[in-house]
């Protein structure tokens, strides 16, 4: 097929979100100690409870190991080398819009994010995030209206001290792990967000997060409380400029979902993912984490990663409440050098509890995708079930995909059951589009938004048509 | 056959039932005397094989209320292996396979099992493959099957012969067979019929789940009961069953004052 | 740890054909050091067991060779068999038929350790423990087709470690049907490696039949290296262990070969049962078919691990691996963990993993023909068993094996 040759000299598509906002920002020294730790609490001025649970966190920290058994295979990184604390300077205050840096509003606006009264979209309410820092949060008058918080954590913190005490670290400890322990103790800002009982939220939520600075560690933190009750669908999209250094971000998601209430998050990530070298690019390191802490709740992740050097990531379900409901499902797709570790960890604790997990990784160029799941049934998850799909799909032969399911039961009365295959897409399959007059390019990447379809069917609108052009985009000149 | 003074030997009375939340069964009655043959049609869902499961003892489904009599007894208190014993006999409409596990020993042990019921003698195994050997004829089984594990690989026919190869060899009171003429060919249908007119003594009873009428042709039925939602709302003779094949089910949704109709007792 | 350096220092001087491996065997068990669980392979491992090994006395000589309870003597009648009862295996005395002969000195030196190599074995704790111990070698040469069945049976002595080596080399075009029976005891250890090497279109059926009794343990390793169009099949059975570690690797140096494994393992009581395989193609067009089957009640532990590594090497790999678990108390447990790494694109590959009970469809279909419940569940259980059973070699009258494996299974 001399298809090849013609696809192998197409070239990738330039990253469209690789540019750099020039706005003034105020940043500390590099490196990480105590004294950091307690400036940026002051900086934000936050209440003492906070600073000790950083001040924990950097404690266990400094103890622990960066994790190695995820043959991620990227150079150390030089804790010392990072800094921990920057914002745009003119965002201390913003009762409104107007107050905002034009070039912040630019931004966003630039990324297809529009934040303006005029422009803003209609059903979604945008928490915009640069650096770290929320700079803005669209229709939060509307969702008051319902008693729905959405705001920044940092405003959080100061507005609702109580909630963000008894949640913060209640899913994800500070010592969960590496990752999550550096981000206890230095995260910046994220999005918080509580749905009061019996709410169904009346709109998407989203969060929006940009990375400016390329010698700035990213850490924000995201926790999401749905009561008894409450539903609401969470979207976080996530660019980046390109550098040719490597930008750290460590983030860490909580939900919690009480009885009945239902979470769903949904994540594109397409953060800058390094040239076709390898050179530059995020490193990714995110703990994801819901509890379904009460009965017949609902988590249910969707994730579509194609961005980031390095992906290392596992949003996770732990399924306590009785007959509550675990789901997962991604599309991880690598081109390049990329490295993506990802899966999830379904625990079921509680009796009649279900888990449902489908990946679809595709990896292309000299890039390595893996699916790392866990799927364990407590000795008490009388009638628990699971299914799990994990499928693969390799383009051209310099890319690997790995996968790694494990199991672990300890309750008989309970049912697991775990599919995966390898595939590539067919020659024959191809030829048989091709000769039906579509293009190969459009052939290629009809087959694999037909891979990907049970995923994207779980996205919302909006996101769905959203994340198959990305994947296009993406894979544009990979394939022969 | 229908003699009014034969004994009533299956009697369903009120019975309702449901799997986990959701309610089947709505209250059947249904009267089986010795000797009869009776056919049950309805829609697909309406709740046939879930009537003849329990019966057969599913564990999966609760009865709520009614009681099942057999031959006097309340069958709802024995376990479902007690009920094969005592000579109630099942034909799934879905045959399960069970890998590993010989056909034929799975054959010898529940026909001993039932014998030892009847106060007979265990068979050892070559008394018990002379009997398979000639009970096999009955349905033109190919004995190649005996070797195999229950049912498995076999296709829609071979596994519906294999349940009426089960039924010849346990000799039952009532028999039950689900859509055991679904998927059948013409010459399938015509052996499996005339098998179960052979078993039928004027001590048992048979009652045929079916959807169509070319099975009735070949075993003529007493009765002929119409379900819906759970429920006998109809029952005739055998002409029933050809106003159904005429006619269709959609007039159970225009006269839905026949809901609760008649039911012969 | 002092006592295991005393252990190492107490094995006899390191001599003959096999010194060369005694000697790399016992330095690797020095670096090595006992194997602990923050090692990923041990992870879920009863380490404990491996200290007991050292408690033991070293055995030259068995004097108890079957266990009289529940002996296996012999499963077919057209055999050869081969009993290693000492560690200096009499070769003279057993009667090999033409196209079988022991590898001489030269041809031992040359290829013993050669499919442990190729199979990344040579640092593998359990292997080195073998090496580091073993004193005698058991050397075959296959060169016919349609020889006897080969019967390697490996009885045990109570309070013992057993330390055995068997290496065979099947050449082109040869064909040989193997079974190995190997037999706990009371508080015995075996400690077994296996490395065969099939020449291309070679063809082997192997069986490995590991029963254990009550307080064994058992650590084997088998080392396959396939050439092109050879087939081999492994079956193996581990049962009545208290601990056993089977490790089989099993390396297509060309790929284009066919590999079938299917296993099973039973644990009861505070068994720990484990399989951790491996499969590797170097090369392309080779071909796998795995069943792992394993079955857990009581209080005990089934692991499968199961990797399959298809390099960049090996397109037009066709690879299945599926593992089938019965959970069968609410104190028992099983990890199951396989591990896919590809890097062809044009690769088929599919694996599966279930957990669960017995079918309740199935013992209920059981019932319903007048079947007890127990034994429903027995009999089902035995057709769950009975699908690796007839994979062994000379598939015969399995019954005696199907009887130990029910023993102790019923409620
Ligand atoms: N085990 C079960 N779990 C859930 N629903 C069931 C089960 N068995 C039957 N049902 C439901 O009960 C209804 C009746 O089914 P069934 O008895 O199979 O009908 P029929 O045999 O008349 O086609 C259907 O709606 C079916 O989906
Ligand atoms: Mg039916």
């Amino acid at each position: 097929m001399n298809s090849e040759n013609s696809v192998g000299e197409l070239v990738s598509q330039p990253y469209k979100y690789g540019f750099v906002t020039d706005i003034e920002t105020e940043k500390i020294e590099k490196g990480l100690n105590e004294e950091v730790v307690r400036l940026i609490s002051s900086k934000k001025k936050e209440p003492d409870f906070l600073l000790q649970f950083r001040l924990k966190a950097f404690n266990q920290w400094k103890k622990m190991k960066e994790p190695i058994w995820a043959n991620l295979g990227y150079p150390e990184i030089d804790y010392q080398d990072i800094i921990y604390y920057a914002a745009p300077k003119k965002i201390e205050k913003k009762e409104s819009l107007e107050e905002v840096d034009p070039k912040l509003l630019e931004t966003f606006d630039k990324l297809g994010i529009p934040l303006s009264e005029q422009k803003r979209l209609s059903n979604v309410a945008v928490d915009a995030v640069f650096d770290s820092v929320s700079i803005a949060t669209t229709y939060k008058e509307k969702l008051a209206e319902y008693g729905v918080i959405f705001c920044s954590i940092g405003e959080a913190v100061n507005d609702y001290p109580e909630l963000i005490e008894r949640y913060i670290g209640s899913v994800v400890p500070s010592n969960d792990n590496f990752f999550a322990a550096l981000n206890s103790a230095v995260f910046s800002d994220g999005s918080f967000v509580y749905i009061p009982k019996g709410i169904d939220c009346p709109m998407e939520l989203s969060s929006y997060f940009r990375i400016n600075s390329g010698d700035t560690g990213q850490f924000e933190r995201t926790l999401i409380i749905a009561e008894e009750g409450a539903s609401v669908s969470y979207l976080e999209g996530c660019t980046a400029p390109m550098f040719d250094t490597n930008t750290l971000h460590a983030a860490v998601v909580e939900l919690v979902a009480l009885d009945h209430a239902s979470i769903k998050y949904s994540t594109v990530q397409n953060w800058y993912s390094g040239n076709e070298h390898g050179i530059g690019g995020i490193y990714n390191f995110v703990t994801k984490r819901g509890h379904c802490r009460g009965k017949k709740s609902k988590i249910s992740w969707s994730q579509v990663e194609t961005g980031s050097a390095i992906t290392w990531k596992y949003p996770s379900c732990i399924l306590q409440g009785e007959d509550s409901i675990g789901e997962f499902y991604s599309v991880a797709l690598t081109n390049n050098q990329q490295k993506a570790d990802t899966g999830t960890k379904m625990v079921h604790v509680g009796p009649r509890t279900r888990s449902t997990i489908v990946s679809k990784g595709i990896s292309a160029g000299h890039s390595s995708n893996s699916y790392r799941g866990l799927v364990q049934i407590g000795s008490k998850a009388l009638g628990a079930r699971n299914y799990s799909q994990c499928d693969s799909m390799l383009i051209g032969d310099q890319a690997e995909a790995k996968t790694y399911p494990y199991i672990r039961s300890q309750q008989p009365q309970s049912n697991i059951e775990h599919e995966a295959s390898t595939c590539r897409i067919s020659e024959d399959q191809l030829f048989y589009l091709q000769s039906r007059g579509i293009g190969f390019e459009e052939a290629v990447s009809m087959m694999v938004s037909g891979f990907c379809r049970d995923v994207f069917n779980q996205l919302p609108m909006e996101f769905a048509a959203e994340a198959d052009k990305l994947l296009a985009l993406k894979l544009e000149g990979s394939v022969g | 056959m229908i003699r009014q003074d034969a004994k009533v030997i299956l009697d369903i009375v009120d019975l309702h039932a449901r799997v986990e939340d959701q309610t089947i069964l709505n209250g059947v009655n249904l009267k089986v005397r010795a000797g009869e043959i009776h056919a049950v049609m309805g829609r697909n869902g309406s709740g046939k094989s879930t009537l003849s499961k329990i019966i057969a003892g599913h564990p999966a489904y609760d009865v709520t209320s009614g009681t099942i009599y057999f031959q006097g007894e309340n069958l709802l208190a024995m376990e479902p292996e007690e009920r094969a014993r005592v000579g109630i006999f099942l034909g799934f409409q879905y045959p399960i396979e069970i890998p590993g596990v010989s056909n034929l020993e799975f054959l010898r042990v529940s026909t001993n099992a039932r014998r030892t019921q009847l106060g007979l003698e265990e068979l050892d195994t070559f008394e018990f493959e002379d009997l398979v050997n000639e009970r096999i004829k009955l349905v033109q089984m190919d004995p190649i099957f005996l070797n195999r594990s229950v049912n498995e690989g076999f296709s829609g026919g071979e596994k519906k012969r294999n349940e009426i190869l089960q039924m010849a060899l346990l000799e039952p009171i009532v028999a039950i067979l689900d859509e055991t003429d679904s998927g059948l060919d013409i010459d399938a249908l015509r052996i499996v019929s005339s098998g179960v007119n052979q078993l039928a003594k004027p001590n048992t009873a048979t009652i045929l789940i079916t959807h169509y009428q070319r099975l009735l042709n070949e075993i003529t039925p007493d009765y002929v009961h119409v379900m819906n939602a759970g429920r006998i709302i109809r029952t005739g003779g055998k002409k029933l069953a050809l106003e159904l094949e005429k006619s269709g089910y959609e007039w159970l949704d225009a006269e839905p004052g026949n809901q609760g109709g008649l039911n012969h007792g | 740890m002092d006592e295991y350096l005393q252990w190492l220092d107490s094995l006899p001087k390191a001599s003959g054909a096999l010194k060369a491996i005694q000697l790399r065997g016992r330095e690797s068990l020095k670096r090595l050091g006992l194997p602990n669980q923050a090692i990923e392979e041990w992870r879920l491992s009863d380490i404990a067991h491996l200290k007991k090994i050292i408690q033991y006395p070293y055995v030259k000589e068995l004097n108890q060779i079957f266990d009289e309870e529940n002996p296996i003597k012999s499963l077919v009648d057209n055999k050869i068999q081969i009993i290693i009862d000492s560690q200096d295996i009499h070769k003279e005395s057993i009667n090999l038929p033409k196209g079988i002969r022991h590898l001489n000195q030269s041809e031992l030196e040359q290829s013993l350790g050669h499919s442990i190599e190729k199979c990344s074995f040579m640092d593998n704790w359990t292997v080195a423990m073998n090496h580091a111990a073993t004193m005698e070698v058991l050397g075959l040469k296959v060169e016919g087709k349609n020889l006897p069945l080969i019967e390697i049976v490996i009885p045990s002595q109570r309070d013992s470690f057993i330390p055995t080596r068997v290496i065979i080399f099947v050449e082109e075009n040869a064909e040989l049907e193997l079974t190995q029976i190997i037999q706990g005891s009371q508080n015995s250890v075996h400690s077994h490696v296996i490395e065969v090497h099939l020449g291309q279109e070679a063809k082997v059926n192997h069986g490995l039949l590991a029963f254990g009794e009550m307080n064994s343990s058992l650590m084997a390793n088998i080392a396959i290296e396939q050439n092109a169009r050879s087939n081999y099949s492994l079956t193996t059975v581990q049962e009545g262990w208290l601990f056993s570690r089977l490790e089989p690797r099993v390396v297509q140096i060309e790929g284009q070969a066919h590999t079938n494994i299917k296993g099973l393992q039973i644990s009861k009581g505070k068994d720990q049962i484990a399989t951790h395989s491996l499969v590797r193609f170097d090369g392309p067009e080779g071909t796998l078919d795995q069943l792992q089957k394993a079955a857990a009640a009581d209080h005990s532990h089934c692991i499968f691990n199961g990797s399959i590594e298809v390099p960049r090497i090996a397109q037009k790999t066709n690879a299945n691996q599926l593992s089938r678990n019965l959970l069968l108390s609410s104190n028992a447990r099983i990890d199951t963990k396989p591990e896919l790494e590809i890097v062809a694109d044009d690769v088929r590959c599919a694996h599966g993993a279930t957990v669960s009970q017995l079918e309740e469809e199935q013992i209920f279909y059981l019932r319903s023909r007048g079947i007890e419940d127990d034994q429903a569940a027995a009999l089902i259980f035995k057709g769950y068993c009975q699908e690796i059973l007839n994979c062994l070699p000379q598939n015969k009258d399995k019954t005696q094996i199907m009887q130990k494996l029910l023993r102790g299974m019923r409620k």
